[in-house]
């Protein structure tokens, strides 16, 4: 049978024809979920890579390494020989991969849906979103701390190096509460302790920046209106002189070589007198 | 590489300082403690690694040749090093480490004035550099390729408000434009329309445009040659502790006057 079309075919054309019948029969052969599970493997794994190359990809994009330079998390990466970039991409291709594998044994009819099984892939989704919000966790707040040192390296006091590290601890801190809310362990002694700390960080906060801000509330008010203006010659409280410069917080004022600046709290308490000849 | 080394020896032979351009602090700790013979200083915008002589640097020059002038300068004008040293600079060229040793010979003549004009002006180092810029930029681009000139006079600004008159209403009024904003970029071309000075707070605050200047003029002594501008600019700024920085029409160059007389010269397509 096989052989006459072959013959067949050669007599016809002059060319020789692949037979498909063995292959065929293979795929007979083998049963359909197995054939199922192998295409959705093969599938996963060409996502996983795809998906893997394209976070990396749109991290890059986002300037993601150029600002996580120099943070902890990514010293050490680069010590593995890694990068902040490749953890999270390989950290999303595992995902997928994982995926994949519980789909194909769900083809396969393992029974996953039941016992420790069903519970681990349940499971699963949370560790891997936790993973992620551990990372960006650790990430954010060495960044914070980078961000908040460089803008307090002009005041060389030993003292501030509290607040950048205080900062830090809290981003961490918030990060692990949400990581282990993801992973359902009970977390309500943390939240309370966080809602204690963040009262206390905004009250005393706002006790201690009172003056700062009602300035600033004062401040914006007259960069707006500008009631006064450079070159003007004002009366403010017992000051008198010509206005230099005026920002959010405070006003420079001139006379005869000595410069008053003046918290914009004070402008609103005790009124401004403009001066005109 | 012994031939290396002896390249690098020549260039470091028989110098009396070295100066180290914003060194790191392994970079410094590494020089402090082999306590050469030659004086270290360092040239930095801020002292971070505690030097005992240190030279501030008020802004972060991209021009290296700028920056080694002006460090030297710094180091001149508080008696760290005299004309005729010898000095090796040690500066970062391209991103990164330090990556470049230069041999420098002091002299007198590079006294140009350029640090006293930013380390002892009544305005922030970064606004005078700002105004530089735009000075600069509007001398290459000019009006439609006609030459410009302009006059900002930066600092002391409630002394320069009261010692000038608008001659028209002030296009600045109400508005929070600063010299380093990137629109002022955009409004350069249309800068060069307006008449009169343009005048600029300690902070970089544009305060107004369309100022007529009226210092007394008596005493100020400029270059001859030069116009009622620079005449102006310089007169100002013996009047008050304004810094004036004048773009010439008619030969193109930018020069800055303090306490009355000219500080600096700069060549626009030089920069």
């Amino acid at each position: 049978m096989t052989e006459t079309v072959v013959a067949a075919g050669s007599d016809a054309t002059g060319i020789a024809q692949i037979d498909t019948r063995p292959l065929v029969d293979l795929f007979d052969a083998v049963p359909r979920a197995v054939w199922l599970g192998a295409i959705v493997a093969v599938a996963g794994v060409i996502l996983a890579i795809l998906l893997g190359g394209l976070t990396r990809r749109l991290l890059v994009r986002l300037g993601v390494p150029h600002a996580v330079e120099g943070t902890a998390f990514e010293r050490t990466a680069r010590e593995f020989g890694s990068s902040t970039v490749d953890v999270l991409g390989s950290l999303i291709r595992l995902f997928v991969l994982g995926v994949t594998f519980f789909g194909v044994l769900a083809i396969g009819n393992v029974a996953v849906a039941s016992g420790f099984w069903g519970r681990t892939v349940q499971f699963l989704p949370q560790l891997f979103f936790a993973l992620l919000i551990l990372i960006v966790g650790v990430v954010v707040g060495d960044k914070v701390q980078m961000v908040i040192s460089e803008r307090l390296t002009g005041i060389k006091l030993p003292e501030t190096g509290v607040f950048p590290r205080l900062a830090k601890f809290t981003v961490f801190y918030i990060a692990v509460l949400i990581a282990l809310s993801q992973l359902g362990v009970a977390t309500l002694a943390l939240v309370v302790l966080l809602a204690g700390y963040l009262f206390a960080v905004v009250f005393l906060g706002g006790l201690a920046l009172s003056d700062l801000l009602k300035s600033a509330a004062s401040g914006s008010y007259l960069l707006l209106e500008q009631p006064y203006a450079i070159g003007d010659e004002v009366v403010i409280g017992d000051h008198r002189g010509i206005v230099q410069e005026v920002n959010l917080f405070v006003t420079h004022v001139e006379d005869d070589g000595e410069e008053f600046i003046l918290p914009n709290s004070t402008v609103f308490e005790t009124g401004v007198v403009r001066v005109r000849e | 590489m012994s031939a290396l080394s002896d390249l690098l020896g020549d260039v470091v032979s028989g110098v009396e300082a070295v100066l180290l351009f914003s060194p790191n602090s392994s970079h410094y700790r590494r020089f402090a403690e082999a306590d050469p013979d030659e004086d270290l200083l360092v040239v930095a915008p801020n002292n971070t690694v505690d030097a005992e002589t240190y030279v501030e640097l008020p802004l972060e020059f991209d021009n290296v040749r700028d920056r080694i002038r002006f460090g030297i300068e710094g180091a001149l004008e508080r008696g760290l090093v005299e004309d005729e040293d010898i000095v090796a600079c040690s500066v970062r060229i391209f991103d990164g480490d330090p990556d470049g040793v230069v041999r420098v010979r002091v002299t007198e003549s590079m006294r140009s004035g350029i640090y006293d004009l930013f380390a002892n002006s009544r305005a922030e180092p970064g606004v005078i550099r700002d105004v530089f810029e735009v000075a600069i930029e509007l001398g290459k681009k000019g009006q439609k390729g006609k030459p410009v000139g302009a006059l900002f006079v930066v600092g002391d600004a409630g002394k320069v408000m009261n010692k000038s008159r608008p001659l028209s209403y002030n296009p600045f009024e109400k508005s929070h434009v600063h010299v380093g904003d990137p629109i002022v970029n955009v409004m350069l071309k249309e800068f060069s329309r307006l008449d009169g000075a343009f005048v600029v707070s300690d902070s970089g605050k544009i305060a107004s445009a369309y100022r007529y200047l009226e210092p007394a003029a008596e005493g100020v002594d400029i270059p001859k040659g030069l116009g009622a501008r620079h005449m102006a600019g310089a007169a100002i700024t013996r009047d008050t502790n304004a810094t004036a920085i004048v773009l010439s029409e008619s030969d193109g160059l930018v020069r800055a006057f303090k306490r009355g007389g000219l500080v600096l010269e700069i060549d626009p397509e030089e920069y």
